[in-house]
């Protein structure tokens, strides 16, 4: 009952994690237009506690993609150099949508792994009732 | 026949430790039991006090809630099970 009980917990931090993925292709694609923007990237690790890998997932620190800013022909733009360029986001919308799909199939998955345990830990119990 | 109840007196007090309620140890386990169930009932009220003022994930939530619920089953079960041996024992034909 107890690995039951942490595989509920571990397929928790799973949705949560992704979540937390799904706010940040958000994030990047409401900023696609922002002049200057790097978008983020989501990185995962595994939570240690006390020295013991716990195998629940956890969002690392935000990391920004440093390739380079689009280039954007504008001359009327406030912020456009001498000869009518200035730097967009480097956010590309297929990335994203790719990435947001990328989440939410994970996310999926962690919920059938939460439904599974949930259910392998009910029909035991049904057992007794007989 | 003074014999007889005496030996009647002797098996009863014989027999007495095995209906007393539980040993030292078994009765601490289900304390034991007993506590962890009511911190899983408590812990879920506060996630779930959390999840509506925006401080917990609602992930969190399900997840406090479907814990209480097998907690709850499980002891409606022991209970069910309990209830239904102390019936059979009050049906027992003395």
């Amino acid at each position: 009952m107890a690995s039951l009980m942490e595989t509920l917990a571990i397929a928790t931090t799973g949705m949560q994690a992704q979540s937390e993925r799904l706010r940040f292709v958000s994030e990047n694609v409401a900023n696609e237009d922002t002049p200057g923007y790097r978008r983020k990237v989501t990185s995962f690790e595994e939570v240690v506690e006390a020295g013991r890998r716990t195998g629940m997932v956890q969002t690392g620190p935000v990391e920004l993609d440093q390739s380079a800013l689009a280039r954007i022909h504008d001359p009327g733009h406030p912020l456009a150099d001498q000869n009518g360029y200035y730097d967009g986001s480097n956010v590309n919308l297929v990335v994203e949508i790719a990435d947001a799909r990328e989440a939410q199939r994970s996310y999926e998955a962690n919920l059938r792994v939460f439904d599974q345990a949930r259910k392998m830990s009910q029909s035991l119990l049904e057992l007794l009732r007989r | 026949m003074d014999i007889k109840s005496t030996l009647a007196a002797n098996a009863y007090s014989g027999a007495k430790p095995a209906t007393s309620v539980g040993s030292a140890k078994e009765g601490n386990s289900a304390a034991g039991l007993v506590q962890s169930f009511s911190e899983t009932l408590r812990e879920s009220e506060e996630t779930a006090k959390k999840a509506m003022t925006g401080e917990a994930d609602p992930q969190a939530l399900v997840q406090a809630l479907a814990e209480t619920q097998l907690a709850v089953e499980a002891a409606v079960t022991v209970r069910d099970r309990v209830v239904e041996a102390y019936q059979e024992i009050l049906r027992m034909p003395v």
